[in-house]
């Protein structure tokens, strides 16, 4: 086991994306050992939930920002795909960057209130508009209002139209797993740092040389692409939405899935996001009792296991460590 | 003169915590900084490194020749002024190094597009300032600590990972406010090593704030004294000891000899 992380760590210094794309490969046999076409439709919606995870994860988990409008970032990245598709006629190819750049112009606004608000406060602040893109969208005919929109067209490569889950599972997954690589490269260096210090003592960080705004800002605008990347695979691979995808019970889902997982940890909220995905396939026959386990699941994580499975697996890896080396101190003493 | 305040005056609801202030530090000076609590010394601090801004129309603050009263905090830092805090402020949730790494980020040199894609100048500028970081750690004798949570460490060795993280920032001016405070003898001996070097191989200006007199008479050439926000005494160590306003001030009421030598050796 630590050849294989000695292996891994080597090969991701001399070429970092290495390691990723070796995951690629790893994962692409798995349509072929799912049993049928509604399991790979679960993996597809844990990848994508995982993108969202990941992008909530490094406003929250990272830098601080308690926002609870991520979900109506992943509507208008679902929406602006399948708008500019059905109406201009573009292929999958157009409509993804460019739900991407709308969604991020989007997390500007959702950003802006973190300036002046902390909190409970920034939280109610992000609801409300979060809220209000559901809102609106039910209320405007253009948009297809409650009753959604349908006919959204399949992704399509050289006359290859990906309309199976067995084959868009080829789109999401490496899309996935790059949204993965690049929120670790970005959380590893400089930037990452500087939301993390936002997050612990922004008065310091600024003392410290760090454009607290500056920063607050561009982990809104990270995390709003991230929702509008799996807004549009979303909205692709089931080719129909409706405001109801996108109410509050699924914010709440986004969020157990960071605090389950752990917050400001990356390998924490991607297992968040496959075990929340799973559990709430199995309980959606039961919808009037999801919101109360849901809600009374994260009120629970945050009292008794506050930094989630990440910090559970970190802790017990630190506790390896420590016992190795005290293992190793006793070796010396014994020769 | 590397900083300079003119007529400065900040007010809280009414109560005047700084009164037109006329305050010059030189280049290469180690400056002290004392007065009761309460006289300004933390306001004058926050005042010249942005976190408060002056009342208005109520005096500048110029530093290196140029005029910082309306700048942000992260600008001021970027221009070449760090500081430390009384009550620490270091980041709690990161390992030592990332704190330190934090105070280099204005020196960090790669963009967030390489950055998210990880590429190899992104890694090698990660590697050189990391050793640079360690080589600090050293420097300060925490050099042990490097991966550590900050939240760990002892007291102490907070305070040096506070130091650590402002000196990281390689300013032209150091403020440090009682860096001696909760320290034992032994580490302030090495406090006040660490600060000479400072001047002498990385030629900072210094201004500290400390009520252990030892440290002001010792590390600085001049003393400054605050009193509700007014200056009521420059000069040096040796002269302000003797000022008997100053003593007064500072001390509630005049001592003799024997009690002055006694505050000293605390």
């Amino acid at each position: 086991m630590t050849l294989i992380f000695e292996a891994v760590r080597r090969l991701n210094a001399s070429f970092p994306p290495a390691p990723w794309l070796i995951l690629v490969i790893l994962f692409l046999p798995f349509p072929l050992l799912a049993a049928n076409q509604y399991q790979i439709h679960l993996i597809n919606v844990i990848f994508i939930n995982i993108m969202l995870a990941t992008g909530l994860n490094i406003v929250k988990g990272f830098c601080g920002q308690v926002t609870v409008g991520h979900v109506g970032l992943y509507a208008i990245g679902a929406y602006t795909s399948a708008l500019v598709c059905i109406h201009f006629g573009v292929s999958f190819w157009i409509a993804l960057p460019t739900a991407i750049i709308v969604t991020g112009l989007a997390g500007i606004i959702i950003g802006i209130p973190s300036f002046r608000l902390e909190g409970a406060y920034l939280a109610l602040a992000t609801l409300g508009l979060g809220e209000s893109v559901r809102i609106f969208i039910s209320a405007t005919e253009f948009l297809g209002a409650t009753f959604g929109i349908s006919n959204i067209p399949y992704p399509e490569i050289g006359g290859i139209v990906f309309d199976l889950p067995s084959k868009i599972y080829y789109i999401i997954m490496p899309i996935s797993l790059l949204g993965i690589f690049i929120s670790v490269n970005i959380l590893r260096s400089g930037i990452g740092r500087a939301f993390k210090a936002v997050r612990d003592d922004p008065v310091s960080a600024a003392t410290s040389g760090v454009a607290v705004r500056k920063y607050k800002l561009i982990a809104f605008v990270f995390s709003a692409m991230y929702a509008g990347c799996a807004g549009s695979l979303y909205a692709h691979l089931v080719t129909y939405i409706h405001p109801d995808n996108f109410t509050i019970l699924i914010m709440v889902t986004l969020l157990l899935m960071v605090v389950l997982g752990g917050l400001g940890h990356v390998g924490g909220s991607i297992i968040g996001a496959i075990l929340v995905t799973l559990i709430y396939e199995l309980t959606r026959p039961y919808p009037e009792y999801q919101m109360l386990v849901f809600g009374m699941a994260a009120v629970l994580i945050v009292i008794y296991m506050p930094k989630g499975i990440g910090g559970l697996i970190d802790r017990f890896l630190s506790t390896r460590k420590f016992i190795r080396l005290r293992e190793d101190k006793a070796d010396a003493a014994a020769d | 003169m590397l900083l300079q305040t003119e007529g400065l005056t900040k007010s809280f609801d009414g109560l005047t915590a700084i009164r037109n202030l006329d305050f010059s530090v030189a280049e290469g000076e180690i400056r002290g900084l004392i007065g009761p609590n309460g006289s300004g010394k933390s306001t004058l601090f926050n005042l010249i490194s942005g976190i408060y801004q002056p009342d208005a129309n109520s005096g500048r603050i110029t530093f290196d020749g140029e005029d910082i009263t309306d700048l942000s905090p992260h600008d001021i830092a970027a221009r070449g002024v760090g500081r430390t805090f009384q009550l620490l402020r270091i980041f709690h949730e990161m390992t030592v190094l990332e704190n330190l790494l934090v105070g280099h980020h204005h020196h960090v040199r790669y963009g967030i597009l390489s950055a998210s894609m990880g590429l190899g100048r992104v890694w090698s500028e990660e590697r050189r300032i990391k050793e640079r970081m360690q080589e600090l750690l050293h420097f300060v004798g925490l050099a042990d600590f490097a991966g550590m949570p900050a939240s760990e460490l002892s007291f102490g060795q907070r305070r040096m990972v506070a130091l650590a993280r402002a000196i990281s920032m390689e300013p032209k001016l150091l403020m440090l406010d009682e860096p001696a405070a909760g320290l034992s003898p032994a580490n302030v001996e090495e406090l006040q090593t660490i600060i000479g070097l400072l001047r002498e191989r990385r030629g900072m200006t210094i201004i500290i704030v400390e009520h252990i007199l030892k440290v002001v008479i010792e590390s600085c050439d001049t003393v400054t004294v605050l009193d509700h926000g007014e200056k009521i005494g420059e000069g040096t160590p040796g002269e302000i000891k003797d000022d008997h306003r100053v003593v007064e001030a500072y001390l509630g009421r005049e001592m003799d000899d024997e009690e002055v030598r006694a505050a000293l050796a605390e």
